[in-house]
């Protein structure tokens, strides 16, 4: 037999699209898949985190309570949950610092190390920071393995199991909520204490929050205070323009914040 | 037949094995949640596995069980928002000071002890420009007592004249 | 107790205010893989440059740069494996890939290329495959025995087969190769969180700098084969590829500066860190190695009147820095730059390992891996015939009088 060009042709490109396409991409051929390419929203009640920077006092108590109930060890300088301080001085100057996260707190005024007067001090505030549990989560969008996924109740969980340690996502997360543990060796983040939401309890956060600066709850659900405050009150959310539609809702931000 | 063939049969050799390889090795589990290939595709399992995490901060409902008197102490005090295991859990297992293995008789996981040092104080009430004045209690907004550490009774720990638990002076509470 | 770090702690100096979890978490491994992806793609549109262009003054160099090609794709993954930290779940790529993810499709664009280049080499080879097949006896007999796939069709009708094959999977490795290497331009261009990286020139600006650099890594591996095996270079060869180095390196240029000027006239919030990233902590890397000596003086050099061996051989080996370099500015570069856009994270290889994640993590594994190519185009020598002579000093001096000829017609 002998091969023309164009069966030639024919065969290579059968072969190449037997490489290229495993069954698993045939998923997003499915109805569900492709209508949730244009309603990406999930319209069923889902987690969300209220912080109120003007009750922060930046004793640290969260990152500590984060730390040991998600075993995330101590001495290590990554955390799931954090509180960064900013300073701004009555020159202008803007001093911004987390050391160690914050998981010892804020016993002095030395942002940076730098020991300031109380008098030329403008204005200071605490923002405790966590996993924002985005709607549009670009590190699940970038996971090239699904070892990191969304949860039904909207909050991101990672599979250690399945992780790979590519790091990609801990690139793509524009919080920096997430880190390789020391522990698995593989991307780690908050998941707003899944293993305790979803028994009724509060975040271990939450409860070592002394000041009711942190707040979870359920969008959607009339009864949840989250939801009173987000649809009633002035809230804002860190770097909205990354266009990852985040789930932390901000009380009292300021220009100064990032 | 022609030996131009033979390259096309090896790779489709290639994509058999890996296509066999995909039907014995990927869990059956694994799937697009609600058909969300974008944001949930992920072992279903691995969900149950973040729900079964051990609880570890039990705060004042465990702890009341054996100490109801410091539970009842602590209510209507300034420090009646503070959970038990803010100041009492110790990061350190060799600080680890509770008289009773909470590990094996109760399940309870964190290392309990106490802290005298004035460090742990001054994370709320060393004074700050910049740190909150007042805070929210069951009886309202109340004023925040704060202190400079440098000037107030240096060197002494705390609870040698505040009593932690009421949030008062020792000598007001006998 | 023994001292724990967190994965990045050990080569990341912080400065400024940078988030708590912030580490260069990209390392060395990933300014070698585009290295080496590069090195693929630009070595192997210049042998298809033959097969598929028909530029004679090249068929010296075309089996060469497609075996080197080929010995390099084989290690282009080894970096990866080194970055992974559970290389074991590696399979799960092929497994369940999630190609909403960029990263997802390396398999598939990875194992789609390697099959263009290996049946290309087949094809190429196959009369001496045949030719060994039939003389050599023991194990090197087995082994080109398997390696004809049990074809021992050499009549004419069947190279003439061959011939018209070899010119379509060239033709279509030429796509296949510029997707490599753009495609690996496209996982860093879509990080939305690095600044440095977020451009949609990126896949272009990767694949000018992937053909610069594989045309000067077969310059300069090309010359030093044939001169270890007392060869005969055909000028003419080094010469065209010179000329193709040079219209790459006005395109690499062009596209790197427009990046620059973009980011600098439309100074948006980041471009305040990262003029103090260009002009100042990387200056020497990017405006003097990579700028200067790795685009500009090569291109001097290349330009100048009567061009000689040692001076073609000189530019390359300078692209083949400046490239490095490049990568290395990009990648490391990019996540120099804090996302709080308030500090700046200094990488700071672990030299002298003190435990594993130091040694995989410093220039040993690197070395041995940018090495390798080199020692498997050596093994790749031993059993096909990589560095031959293919022109002789007649034959040179005819195709010089055919391209000369070629510019007399023009002028």
């Amino acid at each position: 037999m002998s091969l023309s060009r164009r069966e030639l042709l024919k065969m290579g490109l059968l072969a190449v699209c037997g490489t290229v396409i495993p069954l698993s991409a045939l998923e997003i051929l499915k109805p569900e898949a492709a209508a949730s390419l244009i309603r990406p929203y999930s319209e069923h009640k889902r987690w969300a985190f209220v912080v109120d920077t003007t009750k922060c006092v930046g004793c640290g108590m969260c990152v500590k309570a984060c730390k040991l109930e998600n075993e995330i060890p101590f001495n290590i300088d990554v955390q799931r949950t954090w509180v960064e301080r900013y300073v701004q001085l009555k020159n202008g100057d803007v001093l911004i610092d987390s050391p160690h996260g914050a998981r010892n707190g804020y016993i002095k005024n030395d942002p940076q190390g730098k020991e300031i007067n109380e008098a030329e001090v403008a204005k200071g505030i605490f923002v405790p920071k966590l996993c924002n549990q985005c709607e549009k989560p670009s590190c699940v969008q970038v996971c090239p393995v699904g070892a990191t996924y969304k949860t039904s109740d909207g909050v991101v969980l990672v599979d250690k199991g399945w992780c790979i340690g590519c790091g990609y996502c801990i690139n793509n997360c524009p919080y920096l909520a997430r880190f390789f543990s020391p522990v698995t060796n593989t991307a780690d983040k908050c998941t707003f204490c899944y293993h305790r939401i979803t028994k009724g309890l509060n975040t271990a956060c939450m409860d070592a929050c002394a000041f009711g600066a942190r707040k979870i709850g359920m969008l959607n659900d009339p009864n949840s205070e989250v939801a009173k405050i987000i649809s009633t009150e002035r809230v804002s959310v860190l770097k909205p323009e990354y266009g990852n539609e985040p789930q932390v809702f901000y009380i009292g931000l300021d220009a100064i914040v990032r | 037949m022609s030996h131009a063939w033979r390259p096309v049969f090896v790779v489709l050799a290639v994509v058999a094995a890996i296509v066999v390889m995909r039907v014995i090795l990927v869990p059956s589990d694994f799937t697009a949640k609600d058909g969300d290939y974008k944001y949930q595709w992920h072992r279903l399992s691995a969900e149950q596995v973040s729900k079964d995490f051990t609880v570890k901060h039990r705060g004042r409902d465990f702890c009341g069980q054996c100490h109801p008197n410091h539970i009842e102490k602590m209510k209507d005090s300034g420090h009646q928002n503070i959970q038990c295991e803010n100041c009492h859990v110790m990061y350190e297992p060799a600080k680890k000071s509770h008289p009773i293995n909470l590990k094996e008789d109760f399940g309870y996981l964190l290392n309990i002890g106490i802290d005298r040092s004035r460090e742990l104080c001054k994370r709320c009430h060393a004074e700050l420009s910049y740190r909150p004045k007042t805070y929210t209690s069951s009886k309202g907004t109340e004023k925040f007592k704060q202190i400079d550490p440098t000037k107030h009774n240096p060197g002494i720990e705390c609870a040698m004249c505040h009593d932690v638990h009421s949030a008062g002076f020792k000598t007001a509470a006998k | 107790m023994e001292e724990h770090l967190a994965h990045g702690a050990l080569w990341t100096i912080k400065e400024g205010f940078t988030y708590p979890n912030e580490y260069i978490y990209w390392t060395i491994h990933i300014v070698v893989y585009p290295y080496i992806t590069g090195l693929v793609a630009g070595a192997f549109v210049l042998s298809s440059m033959y097969h598929v262009f028909g530029k004679e003054e090249l068929k010296p160099v075309a089996k060469f740069s497609l075996v080197f090609s080929f010995a390099l794709l084989l290690m282009a993954t080894s970096p990866l494996m080194l970055h992974l930290t559970q290389v074991f779940n590696s399979i799960n790529m092929i497994l369940t890939p999630h190609f909403y993810s960029a990263i997802a499709a390396f398999t598939v664009v990875y194992l789609t290329y390697m099959a263009i280049v290996l049946a290309e080499i087949w094809f190429v080879f196959r009369p001496y495959i045949v030719e060994q097949a039939k003389e050599k006896k023991g194990l090197l007999g087995l082994l080109y025995n398997a390696m004809t796939l049990g074809s021992f069709d050499v009549s004419e009708k069947a190279l003439q087969t061959d011939h018209k094959i070899i010119k379509i999977l060239a033709a279509v490795g030429i796509p296949a190769a510029a997707f490599l290497h753009g495609y690996v331009g496209f996982i860093f261009g879509s990080v939305k969180t690095v600044p440095l990286w977020k451009t949609p020139l990126m896949p272009f600006i990767f694949l000018m700098s992937a053909i610069i650099s594989g045309v000067s890594g077969c310059i300069v591996t090309y010359i030093v084969g044939m001169s270890l095996k007392r060869n005969f270079i055909c000028g003419a060869s080094i010469r065209s590829m010179c000329k193709v180095l040079v219209w790459f390196l006005v395109a690499a240029i062009v596209l790197e500066g427009i990046d620059i000027i973009f980011h600098a006239y439309t100074a948006e919030e980041f471009w305040s860190i990262m003029s103090e990233l260009l002009f100042q902590r990387f200056a020497f890397k990017m405006l003097v190695v990579q700028w200067l000596i790795g685009m500009i003086l090569p291109l001097i050099l290349l330009l100048l009147p009567r061009l000689s061996m040692l001076r073609a051989f000189i530019s390359a080996t300078l692209v083949l820095i400046g490239v490095f370099t490049m990568r290395w500015d990009v990648v490391i570069g990019g996540q120099s730059m804090s996302k709080s856009l308030a500090g700046f994270l200094t990488y700071d290889m672990p030299i002298i390992p003190h435990n594993m994640e130091s040694f995989l993590e410093g220039p040993i594994p690197i070395t041995v891996l940018l090495i390798m190519p080199l020692v498997l185009l050596f093994i790749f020598n031993k059993v096909l015939p990589v560095f031959t002579e293919v022109f002789n000093e007649e034959d040179c001096g005819f195709t010089e009088g055919l391209l000369s000829g070629k510019d007399h017609a023009k002028h």
